[in-house]
């Protein structure tokens, strides 16, 4: 087996108070640890707002401003452009919001920065709704998926943000997953090395939000990718797709019997999701061909 | 508080949180045994020496492997391998070939002509071990390492026992014999080699001038079928003809040859007596597919053009002017508990003839230890003896085929093993007896498949038909060293930490430190999630509960 590839220099400290067993800590720690010390962090309400901070503490040792929810793009350029009159262009600017920050509040100031192409580096950890807040629905919230103001499962499917970031041509975009931290790494620092707005998705399985076991994130995000939920890609300029694992090798039904979130699903809700999962496999298989 | 920095900043790491308080259960690193070293006749530690191959490390793989066995090579050809039959492996794809690669590292130590280390210390005591075969190779082995004074006798002018004269060259090759038996000897034993210790007055002197005996003469007498005359010209011992030289062989028997039996010795003659152009038929009581030899043999001999007629016996054999003709009746065949145990039925009217020239009967050997009379209690037609193969007679030990009736070579070698451990902490009050292995083996369910080796298994090529039957040569070729590495990957390591680091990696607490040869687990910040113990590749991490104290 290959071993996992990047270096833990302690950007990233125990005793947050992430649940046990959270995925979105583990990422933290590479992203973290991937981006570097010569680095200046925005924060905005979300569980990684609170796994960072918690006054007068911090889990990292990264320099972090807590901005406020629908600000995080705006906040970013604001950094960057006071770092570049320090002279200090080279210092990355990180982003962390959660998928409410990016997907719906935060939407406007997201596009606005990308649309400036600021030089910012931008993570979504994206757990599908609102989780820190007792589990509401987002506009990431994926098709059928219950949450707490969806019972009977969200009735439309999850915004597609790959390509409205796309369709604003910034110089990167790319999804990653728990699963794949040499990728995820590999990802990040790549996105470092650009100038310009990178916009990185990373796919958190919320163990209460989702009804995941405590010992299972990680495996619940494999399951995503190998079933094509959550493909593994980057997006050049908006415009040139690839894929990171181009295999399909499960069902969708693997990656949703791991989660109780889609416990009430019906064998054709099943067929209808392994349908839509398929459809948007095979235009990604298209925009990959046609990148090439 | 330093006043240079602003209060409204934070100033403090969250690693003055103790989050391990809200932890019930805590990760331990375990290794534990895998199904295969259950399994193994010799307690081998499979995965730790196949690792060490994954690793390029063949001198380390070899000396874990003789730790328990000094004849991998030996081993790598002919054990019947029950550790591929109890790998977990085979609940992914197919088991990693284990002997082929134990074959491997064996051949290497012989090219590269590695040797065992001399005793650390010399011991007063002395042990004499009597049979040169597999079982007293392998207690006189282990002695010598505990670095006590080993006679061992030996009534014919070789050692090797069964394995040099019940095993044809072209399964196990003489000069890898005398290999790993040459570097047994090179560590010093007092060789007594045609020597007979066959009645209780030579055992009896044996017993008064060292400090233990351990009495390993194999099964010696063949069993007899009461419906065969022995003494007829057209019954060959199946014994005295896989022991005789190849030109020998070919002048004993006829044209058409019966072979009567299943088992491995069957197997050998048939195929040897096929290498001298016969024609060759097999009957064997038990029914097609559970014939006692192993498969592969049994595969390679209808190869070979050996014929089987399985569950069938016979009843009587009579010459009739032109050959033997046999009277024979399908059998209905039905296993005891024990092994060698079984019971047949005749089908009625299921009689059928056989008409042949030479019949050789290969149907097992009885121990031979009726000359050893009121030396020891007998447990049915074997020597009784205890779980450390202690006999009824004080400082008397017995193993292999004279002891039990598991007949496999390598169950041989592990008897000897066992019985030189037991002797050894007789004599030294330093030695301790190892402790019983932990029974819980790692099953495929702890075995995180995501980070093993996709790719299938990786067979040894055997020979060509027409190639085999011209001579007594190898059948089953070696690996190649790429071919061995590739092999070698595909093993799970089960209950073996490989130190991935994955553990590391995925602990979202930080609270796995690398330690060197190790890791450690810091309480005061694990949460008890147990993501370490389900991204673990091989199952060596436990999650264990902790109790209020």
């Amino acid at each position: 087996m290959e071993k996992i590839d990047y270096r833990d220099e302690g950007r990233f400290c125990s005793g947050h108070v992430a649940c046990a067993g959270c995925a979105e800590a583990i990422s933290m720690r590479v992203i973290l640890n991937a981006v570097g010390e010569d680095t200046v962090g925005v924060i905005v309400p979300s569980c990684t707002a609170v796994i960072l901070g918690g006054y007068p503490m911090s889990s990292t040792k990264t320099s972090f401003i807590h901005g406020t929810l629908e600000s995080a793009g705006a906040f970013a350029s604001g950094v960057k452009r006071a770092l570049r009159a320090q002279g200090r262009d080279d210092t990355t600017v990180l982003c962390l919001a959660g998928d409410g920050g990016t997907y719906d509040i935060g939407l406007q100031s997201l596009s606005s920065a990308a649309e400036r192409n600021e030089d910012i580096l931008y993570i979504c950890f994206d757990n599908e709704g609102y989780m820190n807040t007792g589990g509401q629905k987002s506009s990431s919230t994926p098709h059928k998926a219950a949450t707490g103001s969806t019972p009977l499962g969200k009735p439309t499917r999850k915004k597609n943000m790959i390509e409205i970031l796309a369709a604003h041509r910034i110089p990167y975009i790319a999804t990653t997953s728990p699963s794949h931290l040499s990728d995820m790494a590999a990802k990040v620092k790549k996105a470092k090395s650009i100038r310009g707005t990178k916009v990185i998705f990373v796919l958190i399985p919320c163990l209460p939000g989702w009804g995941v076991a405590e010992n299972a994130a990680v495996k619940t995000a494999r399951l995503g990718v190998e079933a094509g939920v959550f493909p593994l890609i980057e997006v050049e300029g908006g415009v040139k797709y690839s894929l990171t694992v181009d295999q399909k090798t499960r069902r969708i039904d693997d990656y949703l019997g791991e989660q109780k979130r889609y416990n009430h699903l019906s064998d054709e809700d099943r067929r209808e999701l392994q349908e839509e999962v398929d459809d948007t496999w095979a235009r990604l298989l298209a925009r990959a061909e046609a990148g090439e | 508080m330093n006043e240079q920095i602003s209060p409204l900043w934070t100033h403090l790491t969250t690693e003055g949180r103790m989050t391990g308080t809200w932890r019930s259960a805590l990760p331990n690193y375990q290794n534990q045994p895998s199904p295969c070293l259950g399994a193994c006749p010799v307690n081998g530690r499979i995965a730790e020496w196949i690792k060490q191959v994954k690793d390029g490390d063949l001198q380390g793989a070899w000396v874990t492997l003789v730790d328990n066995n000094p004849f991998p090579a030996i081993a790598g050809r002919i054990c019947h391998h029950p550790c591929e039959t109890a790998c977990n492996r085979q609940d992914l794809d197919e088991t990693v070939g284990i002997c082929s690669l134990e074959r491997f590292v064996g051949d290497a130590a012989l090219a590269e002509g590695w040797q065992f280390p001399s005793a650390s210390i010399e011991r007063d005591q002395s042990v004499a071990v009597i049979g040169g075969g597999p079982a007293g190779l392998s207690a006189a082995y282990q002695l010598r390492r505990h670095g006590f004074a080993v006679s061992l006798y030996e009534t014919r002018d070789e050692l090797g026992g069964l394995m040099r004269f019940g095993i044809p060259s072209y399964r196990l090759e003489p000069a890898v014999l005398d290999g790993e038996v040459d570097r047994i000897v090179a560590l010093g034993i007092d060789l007594h080699l045609g020597a007979e210790v066959t009645d209780n007055a030579a055992l009896t002197a044996l017993r008064g001038s060292h400090d233990a005996v351990f009495l390993a003469t194999g099964a010696s007498l063949p069993k007899r079928l009461p419906a065969l005359d022995y003494s007829r010209p057209w019954v060959i011992d199946s014994a005295e003809f896989l022991a005789a030289p190849a030109d020998e062989q070919s002048d004993q028997a006829g044209a058409h040859i019966l072979v009567i039996g299943g088992g491995s010795a069957a197997m050998d003659v048939a195929r040897s007596a096929r290498r001298h152009g016969r024609e060759v038929t097999v009957l064997t009581l038990e029914p097609e597919g559970q014939l006692p030899a192993q498969q592969v043999e049994v595969e390679e001999a209808i190869e070979e053009g050996v014929k089987f007629v399985c569950g069938a016996m016979l009843q009587s054999a009579e010459t009739d002017g032109t050959g033997v003709k046999l009277q024979c009746v399908h059998v209905d065949f039905e296993t005891g508990k024990n092994p060698g145990e079984f019971s047949v039925t005749p089908l009625e009217g299921s009689g059928f003839e056989l008409l042949v020239d030479t019949i050789i009967p290969a149907v097992g050997q009885d121990a031979d230890i009726d000359r050893w009379s009121g030396m020891f209690d007998q447990q049915g037609s074997v020597i009784g003896t205890g779980t450390d193969w202690q006999t009824s007679a004080p400082g008397l030990f017995a193993g292999g085929d004279v002891a039990s009736m598991s007949r496999f070579v390598t169950q041989a070698v592990g008897m000897g093993k066992e019985a030189a451990q037991a002797i050894a902490a007789s004599l030294a009050p330093d030695i301790a007896l190892p402790g019983a292995d932990d029974p819980a083996q790692v099953p495929y369910e702890r075995i995180n498949t995501t980070y093993q080796d996709k790719h299938n298994r990786t067979r040894q090529r055997s020979r060509d038909v027409k190639e085999r039957l011209a001579g007594f040569d190898q059948v089953q070729q070696p690996l190649s060293a790429d071919k061995a590495h590739s092999e070698a990957s595909r093993c799970f390591s089960c209950g073996t930490c490989i130190y991935c680091d994955n553990c590391y990696y995925y602990c979202p607490d930080m609270a796995i430190t690398r330690l060197d040869g190790g890791y450690s687990v810091n309480a005061d910040y694990c949460k008890g999630c147990g993501l370490c113990v389900a991204e673990c590749p091989t199952g060596s991490i436990h999650m264990q509960e902790e109790k209020a104290p």
